[in-house]
């Protein structure tokens, strides 16, 4: 079967096997920034924001959300010109080897976009499902701390 | 990773009676699918079609003067969010939604497939025990209500072949009434371990009507009728806490698996009991 999506604003038609998760199509047809770890919804790593809301790639249907918008991490910011999340998070030391990091980010922006003035509780619970082996959250809370700030003084 | 190897086609339906002609033709080999995250994570090699319910109309909370109506589509992230929600049982039930899971995988657990799945030990279940809600059906024709109870006493496999469930009511109470619970869980994505919900009407310190519910994986949820016995009519007080502490650890029945053994469970119970309770003490003054 052939759905339609919106990939950070770019229309795209694929063809898709009826019992695929969305994943799989994107990975399959380059999306390689959305990474693929459990396939149970645990570790976050796969999160993408479906028309706004983040969701676990790997337990979507990629037939159901037929028609949506889809954004990864390339659609909030370039190598060249980064959301202040992405900066936030390499001046605060919260990406090592990076795996989580595309997921983190998508759920923090989903967080600041409705809640502009986090606390540090607000944060702990929004990146509740985005694990990370790595930095042991601290740096991320800082980051996504900071990156609010960012985002306040205008720096988009 | 194909996880439904044998889905060869997918159905939007518009309509439940539309969505149940499919349903009773697959012949058992088509899935409704709400947030989809059921079939997906549990996945069934028998299914051969899926069936979108996501253009039924079907996500909504809405209240009259009487009760609160929650469609089957809703996300936990959708009602725990709902304006209507905020101060239902003073934000319990709210804060009790909010604690399942994560953010990703809220908004992508409907009410619906959460109760019309075989999962109902899951963290949504016990809240829709203690609070008596009211699981609405629909064969296409008719809609018909089931108290939480009943529903599970059904044959759900046999129900569910020619059935939708198509919302849930919760009644509204006045301030009399409190809601709480408690889970353990290992970690945040994961099912519960055990839940503990506990629903009380208390008048002048007074426990006059209470229901609880337990859930504990790979049980199935079930309301502690020994608890609300040894609850009602008794006031309210902290050495009742205490003392409800202990008749739950000996009398509540769990579960046990390699994750978690009974003995600890009930251990746990009679904690979250007390711990309930405690905080009603706290509301009532």
């Amino acid at each position: 079967m052939r759905v339609c999506y919106s990939i950070n604003g770019k229309k795209k038609e694929f063809e898709i096997n009826a019992g695929e998760v969305l994943l799989d199509v994107l990975r399959r047809n380059g999306y390689f920034e959305v990474k693929g770890n459990c396939y149970t919804g645990t570790c976050g790593a796969c999160t993408v924001l479906i028309d706004g809301l983040p969701y676990t790639s790997c337990t979507m249907l990629a037939a159901k959300v037929d028609g949506s918008e889809i954004t990864t991490i390339k659609g909030i910011g370039t190598l060249q010109n980064p959301h202040p999340l992405q900066k936030a998070f390499v001046e605060k030391g919260a990406v090592q080897c990076g795996f989580c990091t595309p997921g983190t980010i998508l759920v923090a922006y989903a967080l600041l976009k409705n809640n502009p003035d986090p606390t540090d509780d607000d944060i702990k619970k929004m990146l509740d499902g985005n694990l990370c082996r790595c930095t042991g959250y601290v740096q991320q809370i800082e980051a996504v701390k900071l990156a609010a700030k960012m985002l306040k003084k205008g720096d988009e | 990773m194909l996880k439904l190897k044998n889905v060869k086609s997918c159905f939007t339906p518009n309509s439940i009676q539309e969505a149940i002609d499919i349903l009773k033709k697959s012949d058992g080999k088509a899935a409704l699918v709400g947030g989809g995250l059921d079939i997906t994570v549990f996945p069934n090699p028998t299914i051969e079609q899926l069936i979108f319910l996501n253009k039924l109309g079907l996500t909504y909370i809405r209240e009259d003067d009487e009760n609160i109506k929650i469609g089957a589509t809703s996300t936990i992230t959708d009602i725990a969010k709902a304006p209507v929600m905020q101060n239902y049982l003073k934000g319990s039930v709210k804060i009790a939604l909010a604690e399942i899971a994560s953010e990703l995988l809220r908004n992508q657990i409907t009410i619906g497939g959460s109760i019309a799945r075989h999962h109902f030990y899951s963290d949504i279940i016990p809240t829709l025990y203690a609070l008596r809600a009211t699981i609405m059906v629909s064969d296409g024709e008719l809609i018909e209500g089931f108290f939480v109870d009943d529903f599970y006493r059904n044959d759900l496999k046999a129900l569910m072949e020619t059935c939708i469930v198509v919302g849930v009511h919760l009644n509204k109470y006045d301030d009399s009434f409190q809601f709480g619970s408690k889970r353990f869980v290992r970690n945040a994505t994961d099912i519960a371990l055990l839940n503990m919900a506990i629903f009380a009407q208390i008048e002048e310190d007074i426990i006059k009507d209470v229901s609880i519910s337990v859930g504990s994986r790979p049980g199935p949820a079930y309301r502690f009728e020994q608890g609300e016995a040894f609850l009602r009519g008794e006031k309210l007080t902290e050495v009742l806490a205490k003392d409800f502490e202990s008749f739950t650890k000996s009398n509540v029945d769990v579960a046990k698996d390699m994750r978690l053994s009974k003995e600890y469970r009930q251990h746990l119970a009679g904690i979250y009991a007390k711990e309930i309770l405690l905080d009603f003490i706290g509301g009532v003054r």
